[in-house]
């Protein structure tokens, strides 16, 4: 079903309530002098958590279109609606009582935190090229301008620029790819691309172009999900920006990014036959995906492993993160993408944990270097506790709900008997295990010569690190929901 | 050859010789002003591909707004002006071979693709075709820009604030 402009406002609550919010916010920064401060984050989280109500209550019936064909309204984006929602929260909150933030003017800040979450929400929707483009675009100009956001800050600013020059020349290649697309197709709806691609069946050098295509786009989607090669904006950008948003950029964006890379490979240049996603034949895009994640893995971990900055680390551990998401979306299966759902789902909560505690031992410590982490376990127990199974949580060790998100990726892959794919993705793990093991020797083990004096953690943060804490610990346990919510998630518009 | 090719092949020319300007002159200021002919020239082939609104957009909004903005930047920076445009690592073979196989390939692609053709279409003004799917099917496209807009709005006002007013 298609729904036109009018019809579709019905089902656009949560996107409207967004804007709204953006413009509260904006207007109360201005005109509140005094109150704002208090106002503008209850705001926010306001709008944040109305939207999210409304997109759980969102009762579509089968998958439609919205907006003459601009969005695609199905569970696939309803799942991450909700997730990238929860994960806009989850970062407000963690960036309430964050130092580095602290200094600054914070008005902007949450008007563009509720900017990027509606460009996320409309990325993963997006059904129509222009509309992608502008989505992508919008969640894009304002990540730049949230890592910049410490402006007397040399290596945000510095951050700010390699992100903005990255990301000016891959979305170009993007574009460019979109243009080959058109011209072969006449059409920008993702739909009608497909349809055109089947029936007028990709032969003689039209498969290269094609290849070129997939080349080209998957440079703009790697891009936002940092996955190899188009990574070398993410240590940089995840070091300089303030740590709240690196918290930020590695979770919502790369999910979007997931989101959009799926709805563009499986909506747009393949076809649901069966159990199955049969790719239009001609060009094996699956192959350049895989071998993306392997390159993507693979060198995240290694590159991980002599990092000493915390956050480097994690931002080297996100891209390599990415690698194991990749793995789910490339195997052309409701499994496969079953289980990259479910591994977004506990990495937004590990993940997210990892650098909240960076966050809090910022706050009171300023610094970021692993030898300055000596001794916190007698200092803090309670983070040195949090941070292990935050960590532990992403090597993939049961009890944890990382160990879910590896049980399910690494079983679809088997389950397509690429046993070997499944081996290089178990060996990554491995070696990442090491580093994460070394944060916590350093936590635990390690003791200076100083007497441990008590970190201060305000109870704003203790209370998120115990929210974060639950689904990484109780996952495990009632795992069937998520089974159940993903399951059904897996519906695409002009799919499955 | 008539009169159409003539003019179209001296655009392309103008077209491409001066962006080859713009990236290999030394100056920033030639490069600047290079760019103007870049600009003039992609609008003349607007005309040629019959999108007559876009010539015109092209040439009030990259001509006449960002090239201006420009060099307005440039002239007002006076450590831009004779600056040294050089990076530190400069590597020409591994540069030469990548821009030759990426430009093969473009080309390859342009030439050999079996491209959807519309064929010849009569010359009819575009404007009024554009405001009503600007209304119609693009009508959210044409929003979300606005909030795109709004977005550039409040990065620039926090870049330009002094750094005392926090």
């Amino acid at each position: 079903m298609n729904l036109g402009n009018l019809d579709s406002l019905n089902f656009f609550y949560p996107e409207l309530i967004l804007l709204g919010g953006i413009l509260l916010v904006v207007i109360s920064d201005i005109s509140l002098k005094g109150l704002r401060v208090r106002i503008n984050p209850l705001l926010t989280l306001a709008a944040l958590l109305l939207a999210l109500f409304y997109t759980l209550q969102t009762d579509h019936g089968s998958a439609m279109t919205l907006f003459e064909g601009m969005l695609a309204l199905d569970n696939f984006a309803l799942y991450f609606k909700v997730f990238l929602l929860v994960a806009g929260i989850l970062v407000l909150l963690g960036s309430l009582h964050s130092e580095e933030l602290a200094s600054v003017h914070q008005g902007e800040f949450h008007a563009l935190l509720l900017a990027v979450t509606l460009g996320m929400l409309l990325m993963a929707n997006s059904a129509h090229l222009v509309m992608l483009y502008l989505s992508l675009e919008l969640v894009s100009l304002t990540s730049y301008i949230m890592v910049g956001y410490l402006r007397s800050d040399r290596l945000s600013n510095e951050a700010s620029m390699k992100y903005i020059l990255f990301g000016a020349v891959s979305t170009g290649a993007m574009l460019y790819g979109f243009s080959l697309l058109y011209g072969m197709t006449g059409s920008l709806d993702l739909f009608a691309i497909r349809d055109a691609l089947l029936a007028q069946e990709v032969v003689g050098f039209n498969q290269v172009t094609l290849v070129l295509v997939v080349v080209l786009t998957t440079a703009g989607f790697g891009f936002k999900t940092a996955a190899v090669p188009f990574h070398f904006w993410c240590p940089d950008v995840y070091t300089g920006a303030p740590t709240p948003v690196t918290a930020f950029l590695s979770v919502a964006p790369k999910a979007a990014g997931f989101a959009i890379l799926v709805r563009f490979f499986l909506g747009g240049l393949s076809q649901p036959s069966g159990e199955q996603w049969a790719f239009i034949s001609g060009i094996d895009w699956p192959l350049v995906l895989i071998a993306v994640s392997v390159m993507t893995m693979t060198l995240g971990n290694i590159a991980a492993l002599t990092q000493n900055n915390l956050k480097r680390m994690l931002a080297y551990s996100s891209i390599a993160h990415a690698g194991y998401i990749l793995m789910g979306a490339v195997l052309l299966t409701g499994t496969g993408l079953k289980a990259m759902l479910v591994y977004l789902f506990v990495y937004l909560f590990m993940n997210l944990g990892a650098f909240f505690v960076v966050t809090v031992i910022f706050n009171s410590e300023k610094t970021f270097e692993l030898q300055d982490y000596n001794g916190m376990f007698r200092r803090s127990p309670f983070l040195a506790v949090a941070m292990s199974i935050f960590l532990l949580s992403l090597i993939g060790i049961p009890p944890f709900a990382g160990f879910l998100g590896k049980l399910y990726i690494f079983g679809a892959v088997i389950d397509q008997g690429l046993y070997w794919f499944a081996l290089v993705g178990a060996l990554n793990a491995a070696v990442a295990a090491f580093y994460y093991m070394r944060v916590m020797k350093h936590m635990i083990l390690e003791n200076d010569d100083r007497p441990p004096t008590p970190l201060r953690i305000s109870t704003l943060n203790v209370a998120l690190l115990v929210l974060l804490l639950v689904p990484n610990i109780l996952l495990i346990v009632f795992w069937s929901p998520i089974d159940r919510w993903t399951a059904n998630s897996i519906t695409l518009f002009g799919g499955l | 050859m008539s009169v159409t090719d003539i003019v179209f092949i001296l655009t392309a020319v103008v077209t491409v010789g001066s962006a080859v300007v713009v990236v290999v002159s030394r100056s920033l200021i030639y490069s600047v002003f290079s760019l103007l002919f870049t600009f003039f020239g992609v609008a003349i082939l607007y005309v040629f591909l019959g999108a007559d609104f876009l010539a015109g957009a092209q040439v009030l909004i990259y001509v006449g707004g960002i090239l201006v903005l420009l060099l307005f930047g440039v002239m007002l920076t006076h450590r831009l002006y004779n600056l040294n445009l050089t990076t530190e690592r400069f590597q020409p073979i591994a540069g030469t071979l990548i821009a030759a196989a990426v430009f093969a390939s473009i080309s390859l692609a342009a030439f050999k693709t079996k491209w959807k053709l519309v064929g010849e279409k009569e010359l009819e003004p575009t404007t009024q075709q554009i405001g009503e799917a600007f209304l119609s099917s693009y009508l959210l496209p044409f929003e979300i820009a606005s909030v795109l807009l709004l977005v550039a709005l409040i990065g620039a006002a926090m870049l330009v604030r002094r750094r005392t007013d926090v």
